[in-house]
């Protein structure tokens, strides 16, 4: 018997769609419009928090030593540090190569550092992580460096990485914000749409409880078919982002240039497969709202 | 079988619908309700299949006290419950056979005794012929056969008929209401609300008279 109640609510609602094609097609790029906005937004955002999370990856350590540590006690020490197994690469900058690279920065006015009575610059070891930190690990790290023998000071960007941190928290809150809204504003935009096709089969749903059918078995085709008409519209997402992934972003790439070596996020299958879960479920939920309301009018 | 207790319905503002109406009817009988627009016919029977609630007194329906049923349990009493109306409520996109049958659907019964049933009713109201068409290319007396049809495919113990012959002409008249006698013979208990005096002088079945939402006679 729930077999072929089963069967028969499917087809009747493959049919319902079939019967009433424009409300059907309403409803379906309703959806497919919402989830492409949706999914194009989230999709950017994870673009975003990668460009800035390679940002702080980029984020290299200075330790300037004691000036009156000599050129065997430093290297000494780098190779203690390259040593310790955390992956780092150690390079020893003497006073002089110091000196040197900041005439080279200085230009024309490198010169001027001749008059110097003596080379005011510290010896000092650039660290660079072979495998990108983050933020926290390159904190902790600069602790435990800090606390070395001859390391006066440790740099690495602390303000800027701050910064970064703090931007990475503001897009989170505001990606989970957005989201939260652009996914109310489609189930809600869904759920009007849906209702006025269900309103156009009140006539069905009156006879439906006439005979005898519970709010469950009414209810029931109109969720298959929000269900339906959601996967189909997460499709025509799904197709609409991969167009535009082939066709814009490799122009839009160029134009704007992820110089940092990150690439827009590309939509992978797994991607494609949640997008029509999200539109199966929104084409459900719409349904489910749409018709409790008409069933409690 | 069917007994309202001292009913009262109003809407809010408004003069009472139907105001202590006590009655009582037994299984198999056939019952005309009668009086003037507005005298409150359509609103017992509504209460009856439950699309309403009385705002006082009771309603029994085949041992169910109706006031008191859970809304969930309100579909399996209407499965026990065949209605017919004025305006037929056919679904246009759906053939005659189709319309038979859709009480049926909601059984949960086979797509193959849905049809057997179906076609049987069909048969009964002298339109097998038309199982395949729309009910939009039917005369109105044809679609008040198939909604009567509909509303007996499940042979319902109780048949409710709101003003069945109030689209037809009166050649149709007489047709269709033998389908509702021939319902009764078969032991359905039928109930048909009317305002045509003409109907019930020329068959002569127990009568009962609302005016302004009171009960006036019962004979």
């Amino acid at each position: 018997m729930i077999a072929h109640a089963a069967s028969r609510l499917f087809r009747r609602a493959a049919v319902n769609l079939w019967r009433a094609p424009l409300p059907s097609l309403v409803s379906v790029l309703t959806i497919g419009l919402s989830l492409f906005i949706g999914a194009s937004f989230v999709l950017g955002l994870l673009t975003a928090r990668a460009l800035v999370t390679s940002w702080g990856a980029e984020a290299n350590l200075t330790l300037y030593l004691d000036p009156g540590a000599t050129d065997a006690q430093a290297r000494a020490l780098a190779e203690q540090i390259g040593a310790q197994g955390q992956g780092l690469e150690v390079r020893y900058v003497d006073p002089a190569t110091a000196l040197q690279r900041l005439r080279g920065d200085l230009g024309e006015l490198g010169p001027a550092l001749d008059g110097l009575p003596e080379n005011p610059l510290p010896p000092s070891l650039e660290i660079i992580p072979r495998e990108p930190l983050q933020a926290v690990g390159l904190r902790v790290l600069a602790a435990q460096l800090g606390q070395l023998p001859f390391v006066q000071d440790v740099e690495y960007g602390r303000e800027w990485l701050d910064k970064l941190e703090a931007l990475g928290r503001g897009l989170r809150a505001f990606g989970a914000g957005a989201l939260l809204a652009v996914v109310a504003a489609a189930l809600l935009v869904v759920a009007n749409t849906i209702r006025l096709a269900v309103y156009a089969r009140r006539d069905e749903i009156e006879i439906m409880k006439l005979v005898g059918a519970t709010d469950r078995y009414v209810r029931a085709p109109f969720l298959i078919e929000g269900a339906l008409q959601g996967v189909l519209g997460a499709a025509l997402a799904v197709g609409g982002i991969a167009a535009v992934q082939h066709w814009l972003l490799p122009r839009a790439s160029q134009a704007f240039a992820f110089a940092a070596g990150v690439s827009a996020m590309h939509l992978v299958p797994l991607h494609a497969l949640a997008i029509l879960g999200a539109g199966a479920l929104v084409g459900f939920l719409g349904s489910w709202i749409a018709v409790a309301r008409f069933l409690k009018a | 079988m069917i007994q309202l207790f001292h009913v009262r319905k109003e809407y809010t503002g408004d003069a009472p619908v139907l105001d202590d109406v006590t009655l009582r009817i037994e299984k198999g009988e056939f019952v005309w309700l009668t009086g003037p627009s507005g005298a409150g016919k359509s609103t017992l029977l509504r209460l009856l299949f439950c699309a309403e609630q009385p705002t006082s007194g009771q309603i029994i329906v085949g041992g169910h006290n109706v006031g008191r049923l859970p809304q969930a349990a309100v579909p399996y009493l209407r499965r026990n419950i065949g209605v017919v109306f004025q305006d037929f409520k056919l679904l246009d996109n759906r053939t005659v056979l189709e319309n038979v049958g859709y009480a049926l659907e909601v059984l949960g019964a086979s797509d193959a005794d849905i049809r057997d049933r179906a076609r049987k009713r069909l048969s009964q109201v002298g339109l097998s012929h038309k199982a395949a068409s729309l009910p939009r290319s039917l005369s109105g007396g044809e679609q008040q056969r198939v909604a009567i049809a509909r509303a007996l495919v499940n042979e319902p113990t109780i048949l409710l008929a709101d003003e069945p012959t109030g689209n037809l002409d009166p050649s149709l008249t007489e047709s269709t209401l033998q389908l509702l006698f021939d319902a009764n013979a078969r032991g359905t208990t039928v109930i048909v609300a009317t305002h045509d005096r003409g109907l019930l002088q020329r068959w002569h079945r127990r009568t009962v008279g609302l005016s302004a939402g009171k009960l006036v006679f019962d004979a």
